[in-house]
């Protein structure tokens, strides 16, 4: 870690008032907002990151802030909730459960007590050349020095939504939950709120993979919005090497309304495959209306992962984030509700 | 796909209707904030902290980037919490903030005004052994003993937290602390005999 | 219906003793400062080591400007301005290095990882900050990372040649046998990470160097920091009461620990150094990767006719470790044509070392798969195969073992576990989506022993001190000799203490090979034997005692005592105060002496989902005999955790290696992935009595590393019985179970 100041503003005004600098992304700006810290202290140290200033955002006092309601347009989740809250609520697991089965498969207890939402859907990938500054290749550290994962070991990294500068996997699990409920992001700049959908949130690698998101440089995001309904019949299927603690090899998030056995709608976030939080937008227009069977699951996750473009070790993630999405379909399919 | 698209939500709208109700007026009494390009990066700035540690108070002017970990290691002089990894990974370092199981790594010294912060040292009172405590040894919880502290504070919050009530339950709950020796089964069944005591 | 699992305080059974809680057991759930790093010295600096971002080439240029000029940074060692060391060999070339690549010895970079420069500062933050901001130009070279990399060389050491075991024509046996299988198998490189970072504190008084470090052989690092600092060993005071977990990772002394009491000579300053986990992957040993070549040949009534067992290590270029386990292999079965043979491949790499059953956890997980493929092969069940090829003497030297309760252990864990609801045929269980699986294998683990010595003070209270410089690594060693002191002198345990793991005690064994309950064991029984016959040949209590003590005009009497294994004489005791292994004993050696092993049989049932293939374990089932067990809880421990790692092993442990590169990347433990509590449901562990009185007077074998040797193999073998795939790399993951296109 460099020296750094430490703020600890009681409003959200005045956080953001510590920020907006010019900077080429928000994950390179000069001051850095920090809620739980477990992404930005782990940067940090390991001199990945490097800001000036830190403007703790815990003790804001913001109504809403820390809190998850619900009104006639949607569910409101403050960013300020941690990851635990979130997962323990118990109306929200009857009525999102694909909120809580995303949550608590992430991480562990301690930094779900400690990481609050709006960083956890900011959380910065898990690619060794990225984290180890001692590797001189990575575009998305140091824009135009190159991709050690194209050559180097690659088992963990993504085959959706790659390209030649950057396969690096998007790590978190939340995400895909968001993504696939069609949730709207609430930020706050110097200039005043603005909404973005979830899904513009999160940036393809493409050729400036080190341009992350779509947050301007001091942004804050304040809260995520699920407009609409209750998704009752949703889930999250989490796979990986180790039982818990883990980050996935493959993940789904699977929300489905169903009549009968047909599909009236379905919602599809895919994780640990892709190098973003992943609709699946082919998939699910394939399945919208069609029986739910192993075939027609099986069907729509070829389609989806038809562009996909593996690496010499993660070539098992084409198969397996189709079977996964598959498990996911037919799990939600045989929730009781 | 599409970037920095704003949804057509109106700046009223989100301010009456989003998550967080912000006084618009609040965006333009905004104080002017010195540039942080100006912040030296070659020399330490220091925070002065009031905090509660174990139940008593204690003052620090602390370097910004003094992890509570590398203080209590150090300066406080209260070396019970463990230091595995440094990065969140193994949970060698879980203390309680304010009742609730945090990791001492990625906590900072500069953060704890007005926290409440218990380590191993402060769990038991006196001689008397916390529950937990008790359970560890009676059901050989540990060998090395290198990550128990951590194991002992995450455990007791488990049990707080409802995270307790089936082994299956308890082992995903208590999954974030890495025991290398695997006396895993055991702390298993210590968590299942404290559990009703605390 | 599933069995019972066994409670953690077990009954004690048939030669067994009490089921005490460990003797530090308070320290330890409070938080107390037991370890190392935890031992405060005045008035540190903070060391830290920056290693180097290539495997190969050398440095052109290395820029400390920017850090130097950090506030609070006190100096900076790199090649060019080195503090002095004497050069030391590797400890198996009679020195004590665990690698004899010296860091900061020059500008060549053999290895990922190396130390190429040392900060030290007034804190960690700015030590860590200057660390970063230190620029380093190196010419680069392209790096032999492992087996079949270009400029890997293969060897075979003459030392390695003579371990090869023959007997009778391996070639003409396996042609003309009926039955056989040739199968390749290979374990990857894997990194001990206890949880207890590796650290060095180290502060001169004078001519007098304390040093704090966490080591399994205290005496070891005493020697060894004087020969490299070229200093008297009186002069060196090493202390770590207690090791936070090591598994052979800190049992020979790295290069870190004469640089950092190099550096605080330098600096007139005690140093106080930690190394953080990614550092610990390339500043200590780890278990290299390893491949194996089984040929085995059978009658078709499952006589094994056969067996050859080839190996290949991965080492580095400058030292020639190997582990060699075809010592095991070749005489765990009765079989009349043996062959082996074991090579070593030299590659860019730090040097191997030990980890727990260094020689026995590859090698045997090879030999146990084979063993299950020629089971099915033969149409037999796997515990009967091994019940026809079950010997009581070694097929290579005829020589006796000692005690063998292998097919007790099989038959009480098939018992329990439930393993004549297994169906032979691949497949054929399934649950809902998951397909289960069992399978079997054995464990084994060589009896070894080494010289010990240890002292014991008694005073008039009745209260007895024994100090003896061992080491409990988790182990329950303290209990162990609190145990074995209260049993010889007859008193209750609570009236011995146990000092250890410091110098200023004589010299123990090292904590390795399973070594220390046998070895340093039998030294507190004979100094406490000599201790009784001071006082008439026992001891009398309360007031008599006092009495005792004033016949002989003194208030406290004091003992001392040498115990050397059958075998070894005066000079194995003299080596120990050298700090070295000494002749070894036991099992070693190469005459036909009897066989000293122990033995356990491990069941494993695996679920693997149908469609995304990962593999869950949810019960283990094993059972072992180890001679005396002196205390059943924290010998259950050391089964339990074993197994555990033997799980860890089946299917989560590999360190990835970029071959490219030459480079570690999961160097951490979110992707270095060691079991966590949900991997674990369900162990349940067995402890058969068993009696051997050749062993040693306690009648005790080791156990320590005995459990994590059959687990992987028990598992893969489950694999193949779940699904009908033969995964012969380890570990078995889920991407090796799915059909992936080319």
């Amino acid at each position: 870690m460099r020296p750094f100041e430490y703020h600890a503003p009681q409003d959200a005004i005045s956080a953001v008032a510590m920020a907006g600098e010019p900077a080429p992304s928000h994950v390179t700006s000069l001051t850095q907002f920090v809620g739980g810290g477990t992404t930005l202290f782990d940067l940090m140290k390991l001199d990945v990151m490097h800001p000036a200033r830190l403007v703790d955002i815990t003790r804001l006092g913001d109504k809403g802030l820390q809190q998850v309601r619900r009104d006639d347009r949607g569910l409101h989740i403050g960013a300020l909730a941690t990851m635990a809250a979130l997962s323990d609520d118990g109306a929200i697991a009857k009525d999102y459960p694909v909120l809580r089965d995303t949550l608590w498969q992430a991480a562990s207890a301690q930094i779900r007590n400690m990481a609050r939402l709006g960083g956890n859907v900011l959380q910065r990938t898990r690619c060794p050349y990225f984290r180890d500054t001692s590797y001189r290749q990575c575009n998305k550290r140091d824009p135009g020095s190159g991709c050690a994962a194209l050559d180097g070991f690659n088992r963990m990294h993504a085959v959706l939504g790659t390209s030649t500068s950057c396969i690096a996997s998007y790590p978190g699990d939340f995400a895909q939950a968001l993504i696939a409920l069609d949730a709207h992001v609430e930020l706050l700049g110097a200039d005043g709120p603005r909404v973005i959908r979830f899904a513009d949130l999160h940036r393809l690698p493409e050729d400036a993979p080190q341009i992350e998101t779509s947050l301007r440089p001091g942004e804050l995001i304040t809260g995520f919005l699920i407009p609409g309904g209750t998704w009752p019949r949703s889930t999250y299927v989490k796979v990986r090497d180790r039982a818990s603690y883990a980050f996935a090899n493959a993940s789904a998030a699977v929300a489905l309304k169903l009549d009968g056995g047909r599909i009236e709608d379905v919602r599809i976030g895919l994780g640990g495959v892709a190098t973003v939080p992943w609709r699946a937008a082919r998939a699910e227009a394939l399945l919208k209306g069609a029986e739910l069977t192993e075939g027609a699951a099986a069907e729509a996750a070829e389609a989806e992962f038809a562009g996909a473009a593996a690496r010499e070790h993660n070539r098992y993630k084409i198969p397996l984030g189709k079977a996964t999405l598959v498990r996911a379909l037919l799990q939600a399919q045989a929730m009781e509700l | 796909m599409t970037q920095n698209t704003s949804l057509p939500i109106s700046r009223r709208g989100f301010i009456g209707g989003g998550a967080v109700a912000i006084s618009a007026a609040g965006l333009n009494a905004r104080a002017e904030a010195a540039p942080a390009s100006a912040v030296d990066q070659n020399a330490p700035h220091r925070a002065n902290v009031r905090f509660t540690l174990n139940g008593r108070s204690r003052e620090l002017t602390a370097d910004t980037r003094l992890t509570l970990l590398d203080a209590l290691r150090g300066p406080l002089a209260l070396p019970g919490t463990k230091k595995g990894c440094d990065h969140g990974q193994c949970g060698a370092c879980t203390v309680h903030i304010d009742g609730s199981r945090h990791l001492a790594c990625f906590t900072l010294v500069a953060g704890l005004e007005g926290r409440e912060v218990t380590t191993i040292e402060g769990l038991a009172e006196g001689d008397k052994l916390h529950p937990m405590q008790q359970a560890f040894i009676d059901n050989d919880a540990f060998q090395c003993g290198y990550c128990t502290p951590g194991q002992i504070m995450s455990a007791v919050a488990c049990v707080k937290e409802g995270h307790a009530r089936t082994d299956t339950e308890i082992r995903e709950y208590m999954s974030g602390n890495i025991c290398r020796c695997s006396a895993y089964p055991n702390i298993v069944a210590a968590v299942k005999q404290a559990r009703g005591k605390i | 219906m599933m069995a019972e699992a066994t409670p953690p305080v077990p009954e004690p059974g048939e030669n067994m003793g009490k089921p005490l809680p460990r003797y530090e057991a308070r320290a330890k759930v409070t938080g107390e400062p037991l370890y190392a790093d935890d031992l405060q010295l005045p008035n540190p600096a903070i060391a830290l080591f920056v290693t180097s971002g290539i495997a190969r080439g050398r440095i052109l240029q290395i820029d400390t400007a920017a850090a130097d000029a950090l506030p609070g940074v006190l100096k900076i060692y790199t090649h060019l301005n080195a503090p002095r060391r004497e050069v030391t060999k590797h400890y198996t070339e009679g020195g004590y290095v665990s690698d004899s690549a010296v860091p900061l010895g020059g500008p060549d970079i053999v290895n990922d990882g190396q130390i190429v420069a040392v900060v030290v500062a007034e804190d960690f933050a700015t030590a860590r900050d200057a660390a970063h901001r230190i620029a380093i130009r190196y010419e680069e070279r392209s790096p032999s990372a492992t087996f079949g990399s270009a400029g890997a060389a293969t060897i075979q050491p003459d030392a390695l040649a003579a371990k090869s075991k023959k007997a009778g024509d391996f070639a003409g046996a396996y042609a003309a046998a009926p039955v056989k299988i040739d199968a390749e198998y290979s374990t990857p490189t894997m990194h001990h990470n206890p949880i207890e970072l590796f650290s060095t504190a180290a502060a001169w008084n004078g001519e007098r160097l304390t040093v704090h470090e966490p080591s399994q052989f205290v005496w070891q690092l005493k020697n060894g920091v004087a020969s490299a600092l070229g200093i008297d060993p009186e002069n060196v005071e090493v202390r770590d009461p207690f090791v936070g977990g090591a598994f052979g990772s800190k049992g020979m002394m790295t290069q870190r620990s004469p640089l950092i009491a190099a550096i605080a000579r330098d600096l007139r300053r005690p140093i106080r150094n930690v190394v953080l986990r990614d550092q610990g992957f390339t500043l200590a040993t780890y278990r290299a990767e390893t491949r194996h070549r089984l040929q085995l040949g059978a009658t078709r009534d499952g006589k094994l006719t056969a067996l050859s067992h080839e190996g290949w290590e991965v080492t580095s270029r400058q030292d020639d470790y190997s582990v060699a386990g075809i010592e095991a292999t070749t005489e765990m079965y009765a079989c009349p044509n043996i062959a082996s043979k074991v090579s070593l491949v030299k590659a860019d790499r730090n040097t191997p070392g030990f980890m727990r059953s260094p020689p026995e956890t590859p090698y045997m997980y090879a030999l146990e798969a084979a063993m299950d493929e020629m089971a099915a092969a033969l149409a037999m069940d796997p515990v009967e195969f091994r019940r026809i090829n079950d010997t009581k003497v070694s097929p290579v030297t005829g020589a006796p073992y000692t005690s063998r309760s292998l097919m007790e252990c099989y038959d009480r864990a098939a018992a329990t576990f439930g393993w004549n609801r297994r169906k032979a045929e691949p497949m054929a269980t399934r649950e809902g989506d998951w397909l289960i699986g069992y399978g079997c294998a054995t464990a084994c683990y060589p009896t070894s022993m080494m010289a010990a010595t240890a002292r014991a003070i008694l005073t008039p209270s009745g209260r007895v001190e024994i100090q003896i410089a061992a080491h409990d690594v988790g182990t329950g060693a303290y209990t162990a000799m609190q145990q074995i002191a209260a049993r010889e002198l007859g008193v209750d345990p609570r009236m011995v203490s146990v000092r250890m793991g410091d110098t200023a005690y004589p010299p123990g064994p090292v904590a390795g090979g399973s070594m220390t309950t046998a070895s340093a064991g039998s030294a507190v029984k004979l100094v406490c034997d000599k201790l009784k016959q001071r006082l008439g040949g026992a001891l009398p209590s309360g007031r008599e005692l006092e009495q005792a003590f004033d016949r002989l005009g003194t208030r406290r009497i004091e003992e001392y005592a040498e115990w050397t294994p059958p075998g070894q004489g005066k000079e194995a005791v003299q080596a120990l105060y050298k700090g070295q292994m000494g002749g070894g004993g036991g099992a070693e050696g190469g005459k036909p002496k009897p066989l000293m092993y122990a033995f356990g049989a491990e069941f494993a049932e695996v679920r693997i989902h149908r469609l995304t293939r990962e593999i869950r374990v949810p019960r283990l089932t094993g059972a072992f005999a180890g001679g005396h067990i002196v205390n059943p809880r924290t010998a259950r421990s050391q089964y339990l955790g074993g197994m555990i790692w033997g799980l860890g092993q089946a299917l989560l442990e590999q360190t990835e290696l970029d071959e490219l590169r030459g480079r570690y990347i999961n160097d951490n433990l979110a992707e270095y992935l060691v079991a966590v509590n949900a991997d674990v449901p369900e162990v349940d562990i067995i402890m058969v009595p068993e009696v051997d009185s050749q062993v040693n007077p306690l009648g005790v074998k080791g156990i320590g590393e005995l459990a994590n040797v059959g687990t992987a193999a028990a598992i893969a073998n489950a694999v193949y019985n779940a699904t009908g795939k033969r995964i012969r790399d380890l570990p078995v993951t889920m991407d090796k179970l799915l059909d992936v296109p080319a």
